[in-house]
Parts: C-alpha cells; sequence; structure tokens
C-alpha cells in the first residue's frame, strides 16, 4: 500500500495526455487571435499577411513536431536551430558545387539523420543527458558552418528550389503544404504505431518498458533521428525561402519550438505529447509574432508575451491534470 | 533519547515526547467520532469511529482498498475530512494540513522512503528543522546529534553517509528515527517492515516496544499476522472503507480477523493445489552473473519453484540474469532441453520467459501510461497490422485483462498510477498473461498487496500451472513461499545453499539456511 496512491474510484480518474478538450481550447485561442487581429488592423487578413504567416508558423511547426517526439522520452533536442542553419549551408554548398537537386535534398537530409544518429550515441552508448549532448551539437554545428562558408554567404542560382518556397498550390503557400506532408505520417508514427507507443513507454519509465521488452535504445535512436530530420527539412525549406546558405541563420529556433510544443501540451518530463498540439501551438505563436509586427508592437514586447503565454497555457494545463485526482 | 533539544539545551535524555501533552496511559489519546471522507459520491472511509489509546500499540489491518491509506491522510492531515470529528488530548482539533498534525505531535513512517536519497542520513533527519545558529547550519552539530540518535536506537548506520547509498531496509529505519526523533507522541507505521530484513525488523520491534514505554501512542498497519499479534495491544479491522471491529489482542486470532477483512477463511488463502510435474522447462547449470554466482536449478510445467532468502540474496539478480537484463559470466542456460543464450528481455520474451520485477513502481509500470497501454506493451508487435496497430485487438485485449483479473478500474484509460497496490500487481501481470508464456517468474507479487488480491493472485498461480506452464516463485515471506513451493530453494549470499521438497524441511530450518547461522 503506497502512501501516494489514490482509491480508484476516488473522484474522476486522471486520463492521459492532451485530451481533445484541450486540442479544442488551442484551436479556440488561435481562431479568436485572428479574428481579434482582423478587427485590430486591416491588413491581417489579407492574401499576402496570411501566406506569410502560413510560411512562417509551418517551419516552426515541423521542428516542433519532431522535438515533441524528442520530449516525450523524458530528453530535449537543443540543436535544432543549428541543425536548420547549418543544413541550409550544406545544401547551399552542394547546389553550388553542382550536384543535382534531388541528391542535394537526399544528402542533406542523411546529415540530418547522421546528426540525430550521433545524439542518440552519444545518450545511449556515452550515457550524456540530452540536454548536454545537443547543447554541444548547438554550439559546434554553428562552428563547423561558419568554418566551411568561411563567415560568408553562400547563394543559391538553383531557381526550381528557390521558386518552391514561393509557389502556392490550391492558394495554399507550398509551405504549408510540407506542414501537412510531415504531419500525416507524424500522427500516424506517434498514435497509430506501436514505435509511438513504445516513445511513451520509454518516457514514463525506460527500465520497464526494457524489462517488457521494448528495444529501448532503438526507441531513443528513432526520436533523435526524427528530430534532426525535421530540422533538416526545416533547413532545405529555410534554404529555399531566402535563397542563401548561412550558418548564422535560424538562431534561437530550438526555443520556439519547445515553445510551440509545451504550449501544445507537451509534458517536458516526458510520455506526455501529441502531434496537433505542437502544430496548434506553433501557429499560435507565429501569429502573435505576425500580429505584433502588424501592429508595431515593439518586438521585445512580443518575446514578453511569448514567456506569459507559456506560463498561462501549462499552468492551466498542469490544473486540469490535477484537478482530476 | 536524545532529542532535537539536546545540542540547544543540553537536556540529556528522555525523548522530547513525554513533556507535550501528557495523557494518562491508558486513556483515550486520539478519537475519530464517525469520521468520513467521500470524493464525489464514493466513499473512500465510511463514518468511522475509533479511539486509540495513549500508550498502545493499536494495529489496523484491511485489505487495499479498506480505507486504510485514508485513514493515515485523514489523521496526518494530508487530506480534509468530509464530516465527523477528531478529538486529540479530549479537545477537538482540525487537522487541516500536516503541520498542524506534527505540531501536535502526530507522524507517520510511510512504506515508501519519501526522503532524499542525495542528502546525508543526518541532513535527512533534521529536514526541515535543522539546527541552525544565525542563519547558518551547524551541519557538523547535527552530524553528532543524528549518530548519537542512531546509536541510541541500536541501528548501526553512519549519520554522514548520503541516505542513497543505504539499503531500502535501512533507509526506513533512518525515517522511522526521524520520526520518533520529532516529538513525536503518535506515531503512525505503515506496512513499515515490508523492506526490512528479518535482523531489521527486530531493531524497529524494539524501538516500537521502547517507545511505548516512553508513553508514545503507536498505530501499527500491517498484512503480516504474525507482526500483528506480536506487537500489537489491541487491533481494528477495516472493510471496504468501513470499521468493522475492533479486538484485544489476546481476545481474537488471525483467523477471525482474516474473517473479518475479508469475510473468508484462512484455508482458502493458502490453498495449494498440486498439478502432475511435466516435462522440463529451463534448467540452469552453475548459471553466474551480477550478484548471484553458481545457481543450478530446474523448473518443470505445472510446478511452482520457490526462492526463499533474506533481502539481498541474490534471487532477483538471478531471475533478472535469467531474463536477459545482465550478461551472465558463466553457466548455462537450457530451455525445453535445448542450450540457449538469453543476451536480452527480448530473446527471453520470445522464448516465453515472464517476468513481473521486484518492483513495480520501478521496474513493472509506466505510473503515467493508461493500464491499457501497460497491458499491452510486450504484444505490440504481435497486434500490428502493417504499419498501424489493430486499434480493435488492442482494446479487447485490455479488456479482457481487466476483466479476467478483476481489476477494480471504471475503463482502461485510467492511469496506472491511480490504482492501489493490489490492482497495480495484477496489471503487471496481465501484461503478460496474453503473451502466452511458458516461464513466469514472479519477485514478491504480493508485497503490499491485500489479502483478497493476494488469494485471487494464488488462484491465477493454479490455473497457470493448470495450463502447463512453471513458475518461480521469488518471495521473502517464508509462509507464502514456503506453502506454494513444490521446491524450495535458500539462497544466501548470492549463492543457492539448499533445497527442499514441499514441506520437507521446518520452517526454522528453512530460516536457519537462509540466514546462515
Amino acid at each position: 500500500m503506497s502512501a501516494d496512491t489514490v482509491d480508484s474510484g476516488a473522484g474522476p480518474a486522471p486520463r492521459k495526455g492532451v485530451s481533445i478538450l484541450f486540442g479544442l481550447t488551442l484551436l479556440g485561442l488561435l481562431l479568436f487571435l485572428w479574428l481579434l487581429l482582423g478587427l485590430a488592423t486591416n491588413s491581417f487578413w489579407t492574401p499576402n499577411n496570411i501566406s506569410n504567416l502560413l510560411r512562417q508558423g509551418a517551419m516552426t511547426a515541423i521542428l516542433a513536431v519532431g522535438q515533441t517526439f524528442v520530449i516525450i522520452t523524458a530528453g530535449i533536442d537543443l540543436s535544432v536551430g543549428a541543425v536548420v542553419g547549418f543544413t541550409s549551408v550544406i545544401v547551399a554548398w552542394l547546389l553550388a558545387a553542382g550536384v543535382p537537386l534531388w541528391i542535394a535534398i537526399i544528402l542533406t537530409l542523411a546529415f540530418g539523420v547522421l546528426i540525430g544518429a550521433f545524439h542518440a550515441f552519444g545518450i545511449v552508448r556515452m550515457g550524456l543527458p540530452p540536454f548536454i549532448i545537443t547543447l554541444a551539437t548547438l554550439t559546434s554545428l554553428r562552428g563547423i558552418g561558419l568554418l566551411i562558408t568561411n563567415g560568408s554567404t553562400i547563394s543559391i542560382t538553383n531557381e526550381a528550389f528557390t521558386n518552391f518556397s514561393r509557389a502556392n498550390f490550391l492558394g495554399v503557400p507550398s509551405l504549408f503544404w510540407m506542414v501537412i506532408v510531415v504531419a500525416i505520417p507524424a500522427y500516424v508514427f506517434l498514435h497509430l504505431s506501436r514505435f509511438g507507443r513504445y516513445l511513451f513507454a520509454v518516457g514514463s519509465n525506460s527500465e520497464a518498458a526494457r524489462l517488457s521488452g521494448v528495444n529501448v535504445h532503438r526507441t531513443i535512436y528513432l526520436a533523435y533521428i526524427l528530430s534532426s530530420t525535421c530540422a533538416a527539412f526545416v533547413g532545405l525549406l529555410l534554404a529555399s525561402r531566402i535563397g542563401i546558405g548561412n550558418a548564422t541563420q535560424a538562431e534561437g529556433w530550438e526555443l520556439q519550438a519547445i515553445a510551440s510544443s509545451v504550449i501544445g501540451g507537451t509534458s517536458l518530463f516526458g510520455a506526455v505529447g501529441s502531434v496537433h498540439g505542437p502544430l496548434l501551438g506553433a501557429f499560435i505563436l507565429a501569429t502573435i509574432n505576425n500580429g505584433a509586427n502588424l501592429l508595431n508592437v515593439n518586438s521585445f514586447w512580443q518575446r514578453i508575451i511569448t514567456g506569459v503565454l507559456i506560463i498561462v497555457i501549462v499552468y492551466f494545463d498542469q490544473l486540469r491534470r490535477r484537478g482530476a485526482r | 533519547m536524545p532529542g532535537l533539544d539536546e545540542v540547544s539545551d543540553n537536556k540529556s535524555d528522555g525523548l522530547r515526547t513525554a513533556a507535550r501533552h501528557p495523557v494518562p496511559r491508558g486513556e483515550p489519546i486520539l478519537e475519530m467520532r464517525a469520521l468520513q471522507k467521500k470524493y464525489g459520491a464514493v466513499e473512500a472511509l465510511k463514518p468511522a469511529s475509533i479511539t486509540f489509546l495513549s500508550g498502545e500499540v493499536h494495529a489496523i489491518v484491511g485489505e487495499n482498498g479498506a480505507g486504510k491509506s485514508t485513514l493515515i491522510k485523514l489523521l496526518t492531515g494530508v487530506i480534509r475530512r468530509t464530516s465527523g470529528e477528531v478529538y486529540w488530548c479530549g479537545k477537538p482539533v482540525q487537522l487541516d494540513n500536516p503541520q498542524e498534525a506534527i505540531a501536535r505531535g502526530i507522524n507517520a513512517v510511510h512504506q515508501e522512503v519519501v526522503l532524499c536519497p542525495h542528502l546525508s542520513v543526518a541532513a535527512n533527519m533534521f529536514l526541515g528543522d535543522e539546527i541552525n545558529s544565525a542563519g547558518l547550519m551547524r551541519k557538523r552539530a547535527m552530524t553528532e546529534a543524528a549518530q548519537s540518535v542512531l546509536d541510541d536506537l541500536g541501528f548501526n548506520l553512519p549519520a554522514a553517509a548520503p541516505l542513497g547509498s543505504l539499503t531500502i531496509g535501512q533507509q526506513q529505519l533512518v525515517a522511522t528515527a526521524r520520526a520518533a526523533m520529532r516529538g513525536t507522541q503518535f506515531l503512525i507505521f505503515d506496512e513499515p517492515t515490508a523492506y526490512l530484513t528479518r535482523q531489521e525488523s527486530a531493531q524497529l520491534f524494539r524501538l516500537i516496544r521502547r517507545l511505548q514505554g516512553e508513553g508514545v501512542t503507536i498505530v501499527y498497519i500491517s498484512h503480516r499476522m504474525e507482526e500483528v499479534f506480536e506487537l500489537a495491544d489491541r487491533v481494528s479491522v477495516l472493510r471496504d472503507g468501513t470499521h468493522v471491529g475492533t479486538r484485544k489482542i489476546g481476545e481474537t486470532n488471525d483467523a477471525e480477523l482474516i474473517t473479518l477483512m475479508i469475510n473468508r477463511t484462512i484455508e482458502q488463502i493458502y490453498h495449494k493445489e498440486h498439478f502432475p510435474a511435466g516435462e522440463v522447462i529451463v534448467e540452469t547449470r552453475g548459471l553466474s552473473g551480477p550478484g548471484f554466482a553458481d545457481v543450478s536449478l530446474t523448473v518443470r510445467a505445472g510446478e511452482i519453484v520457490g526462492l526463499y532468502g533474506l533481502i539481498g540474496a541474490g534471487r532477483s539478480e538471478f531471475a533478472l540474469g535469467l531474463y536477459g537484463r545482465h550478461a551472465s559470466t558463466a553457466g548455462e542456460v537450457y530451455w525445453q532441453g535445448r542450450k540457449v543464450n538469453i543476451a536480452n528481455e527480448r530473446i527471453a520474451i520470445d522464448l516465453g520467459i515472464a517476468l513481473a520485477p521486484e518492483s513495480r513502481r520501478d521496474q513493472g509500470l509506466c505510473l503515467n501510461l493508461p493500464i491499457g497501454l501497460n497491458i499491452n506493451l510486450p504484444i505490440f508487435s504481435r497486434l500490428t497490422r502493417g504499419l498501424t496497430i489493430n486499434r480493435q485487438k488492442e482494446i479487447e485485449n485490455a479488456d479482457r485483462q481487466i476483466r479476467d483479473l478483476k481489476i477494480k478500474t471504471p475503463s482502461r484509460r485510467v492511469l496506472v498510477s491511480a490504482m492501489s497496490g493490489g490492482n497495480q500487481q495484477k496489471i503487471v501481470i496481465g501484461k503478460w498473461l496474453s503473451h502466452g508464456a511458458k516461464l513466469f517468474i514472479f519477485d514478491e507479487p504480493t508485497v503490499g498487496v491485500d489479502v483478497g488480491t493476494k488469494a485471487e493472485i494464488y488462484r491465477l498461480f493454479a490455473r497457470l500451472l493448470e495450463n502447463g506452464a512453471g513458475i518461480i516463485l521469488i518471495s521473502s515471506y517464508l509462509p507464502e513461499v514456503y506453502e506454494l513451493s513444490d521446491r524450495l530453494h535458500v539462497f544466501r549470499r548470492g549463492r543457492l545453499v539448499a533445497s527442499h521438497d514441499y514441506h520437507a524441511a521446518s520452517h526454522e530450518e528453512v530460516l536457519t539456511q537462509a540466514i546462515g547461522v
């Protein structure tokens, strides 16, 4: 008899994770913000602005999904911003060296896989905390990127590549379609496949998962490889969008990704998370960014608003979870 | 016994306790009148009226879900009552928060150690009540004071060592010393001997008698009847949230208590069914690994092989070695006659071995995940069709185990952390039932589990044996492993030192072999 177990039947029992109600709340918040901004300024509801918002949010959203896989395993990936910058350099460099477009893309993604595998190796074989190994990569990848470019910028002249980010399909920016391209397999992976279940189990109690036959090492490799590959993918999108490869890009994007994930209901303690949550979180943050720009709010205020939002949403989520006990 | 006062006031002896609110021995010190706790519509504790007399050892027995943990939480101020009154030394008290309870001298020693493993023993003992002068902690003074308290209690423990370096049993003793030190007048023990060795239990009982001699009222909660009858003056029985009776120890016996607890008789609990032994499932020859050496035994279909020993004797280590958790350093394993190398858990599971580990919280369960996910965890690859899991089968399997094992939950989506100890143990077992294992290893399957669930688990053993499985039962509770094992092996210091057929040796012989006198 443990001192802290609740007798079953004592009140509504706690259920897992990111509930439908919470997801709807986030969606409601997003729509509310859009309505508010539409009323507050004329330029919000223009096709140009909405496209911009979707494009900016798209990149954070994809990063946030990859990050969420890692956080569910009770880990963290601080390197994703650096990976974005680094892989934008890689693809620019490859294209400038005359490598065919699709090969360049595949090679760049392969870099993402390698970096993720390196993280997992550090965690599983060397026993390093995720915070430490991804922090190490965060700093060193920037350095490697700067070495490769000698501190300068590589221009991308491949028009097919750079036009992609400006294109629209069915009126919606292609970058946003990329979110869908990532989100659907991510959803299948996390919620419908056994590997997703294993992520949650490892994040909850890796020893119990191991004794239940889960290959814990493989699960960790999977989580970090997915996160870095998402980051590499975003690196491609970014390079396409701005037309250059520069090692200093995407500064601070890892924190945006983590914030989006957390606002989306992911718990930093592990074993709680979803795919739709981080997506909504990312677009909420992008909306705040966008709205603040339009309203000419000092950009410093945006950071404060983001911080407040994180506290408020996570606090109410904690209340909801604790209230069920 | 030197208390906190010693360093600052130089009081030489005697617990601080006796100086507080003295109530003559034998007079009511804490009285519950119609004390009730409801969570919404559910009555965790129906109106209960129990009187605790000053200086007595009052045992409380009852199944999980009977209301014992609710009672403790009400008396220590952790939760608020729904209705009823509590009288302390004749005056009504609120007991709304833990500080109030501690201030009155009501303390509890919980089953799970709730201290800080990274801090020293002394730091833990003084936690929240440190010796200060001008805001700076007097660390050396605290370590010395703590050491003298520990020595005085007869616990052979170093006050300066990190708490985490001690065994769980020793940590429990530190928790006990801490509670005893705090000017305690009313001390509640919740399953204190679950993780203690026999010597540590003996030390604990000496302490309890000594505290009793000094006027402290002790409430002792345990599933172990022999302890209740050894220590207690009176015993109260809870069943399904109801207080069903209080008896003087001399006027009752364990059969009556068990009947009160579960409305069933004692014979129905340890009823051993013998099945014809089938073919050999697993044989180990000279198996050695971290924590155990040279273990040779066999398990046949239809039999329970019991491993008895003191805590730390190497039985769990042997089980984990057999299960592939750790690489073995020597010896061989034969599975159904064929030599195998169990290098990891997946190999063991695929062969047909199931392990319900020693600590269900640390090794057996993902506490903040739903019951259904926990139950299906070993067999997800079987439930997968192509890329995705077959939801239908996933749900069916979880519901089936919940039904078959009678796990008390409204749904498979409830988190495991909300379940009582007995139900959690059922979930651990339920994980393996759909897997269809041939060899089940149960490591301490009934620790912290109520009598009713225990009986259900034993019946489950019989069902497994009937279906041709073999069982390795690891238990530190001699009556249990003695009654259930077809073959009993005794472990001591990592080695298998003796083997007996069913009832071939006496309790005393087995115990002696385990201790190694």
